[in-house]
């Protein structure tokens, strides 16, 4: 009797393959619907939630103007003396 | 829970591959043998899909239960992947037996029709946009379908067939030699664990879609 180890392999490697992509379908499928479920969560966030955070980003927006105003007062990370806004030219 | 199942299924299909190759003797077919420890447990847990779907579908239409539905659904999915791997495993180990890929013989044609009355069964859920309606005319289905196991089962003694009567389901059990039956036994288990394992996923994504929709 011949040994006929390619249609061993041949059965084996279909199996293998055939399982492993439906596990990987169903791996994507699961990744899909957990992706959905959080975009969903987000968007049905309550009202008062979403003007608390707009209240915090525009509070944090200001916090960060001062801030950028403070800093063009001290000198650069290099050592040099930062330029006066005041004193720049607009472009021609 | 389904983590350990995961890793119980892979233990048990890594075993059964060991053995398979390792401990399963060559007697008469030469190696080509080793396939029936892939073949014949597929087609086992395929019975084992369509008759947990048929159950289900009992208790869909008795109980209207969403959970029975899904169950069937996701039985009926794997169920179709294990007889498909089933006969086309079968296919190649006839081409250097039989001396063809195919023949029409009852057995090979009673579950191509199986293969088919699912296929059919998952198509139709798919058609279907009213969710209770397709769960309902395919409950119907998978019950009606479910009655072509016996036949395929027991074709083989009713008709003259090219296909050889069942070694381990069949009066007065398996009549081989231990180290046969043990690589089948193990592959039985570890396809029968992986089916259950690919259920309980499936099962846990249909109802996490059926929560997604408003």
């Amino acid at each position: 009797m011949p040994d006929n180890w390619s249609f061993v392999a041949a059965a084996y490697a279909l199996t293998a393959a055939v399982l492993f992509a439906y596990w990987r379908r169903l791996a994507k499928k699961e990744r899909e619907v957990t992706m959905r479920e959080r975009s969903n969560a987000n968007r049905s966030r309550p009202t008062a939630d979403r003007s608390r955070l707009t209240a915090e980003r525009s509070g944090s927006t200001a916090e960060r103007s001062g801030l950028s105003a403070e800093r063009s007062q001290e000198p650069s990370r290099t050592g040099h003396p930062r330029p006066d806004p005041d004193s720049r030219h607009s472009l021609q | 829970m389904v983590k350990t199942l995961g890793w119980l299924t892979a233990l048990a299909l890594v075993v059964g591959l060991l053995m398979a190759f390792v401990v399963a003797p060559q007697v008469t077919q030469g190696n080509v043998q080793r396939i029936m420890y892939v073949h014949v447990p597929l087609i086992l847990a395929s019975y084992v899909a369509f008759v947990v779907l048929a159950i289900a579908s009992i208790l869909y239409l008795v109980r209207r239960d969403p959970a029975a539905d899904r169950l069937a659904h996701a039985s009926g999915e794997v169920g179709v992947v294990f007889v498909g791997l089933g006969i086309a495993t079968g296919s190649i180990w006839g081409k250097p037996t039989w001396g063809t890929w195919w023949t029409w013989d009852a057995r090979l044609t009673s579950v191509a029709i199986l293969f088919v009355m699912y296929l059919g069964y998952l198509l139709l859920r798919g058609t279907i946009d009213d969710p209770e309606r397709a769960a309902r005319y395919c409950a119907v289905l998978g019950i009606v379908a479910a009655l072509d196991i016996p036949l395929v089962h027991f074709s083989v003694y009713w008709w003259r067939t090219l296909h050889q009567p069942p070694s381990l389901m069949k009066p007065g059990g398996f009549t081989g030699s231990a180290s046969i039956l043990w690589p089948l036994l193990v592959n039985l288990l570890g396809f029968v664990l992986l089916y259950a394992y690919f259920v309980a996923r499936r099962v846990r994504l249909l109802r996490a879609e059926a929560e997604a929709v408003p």
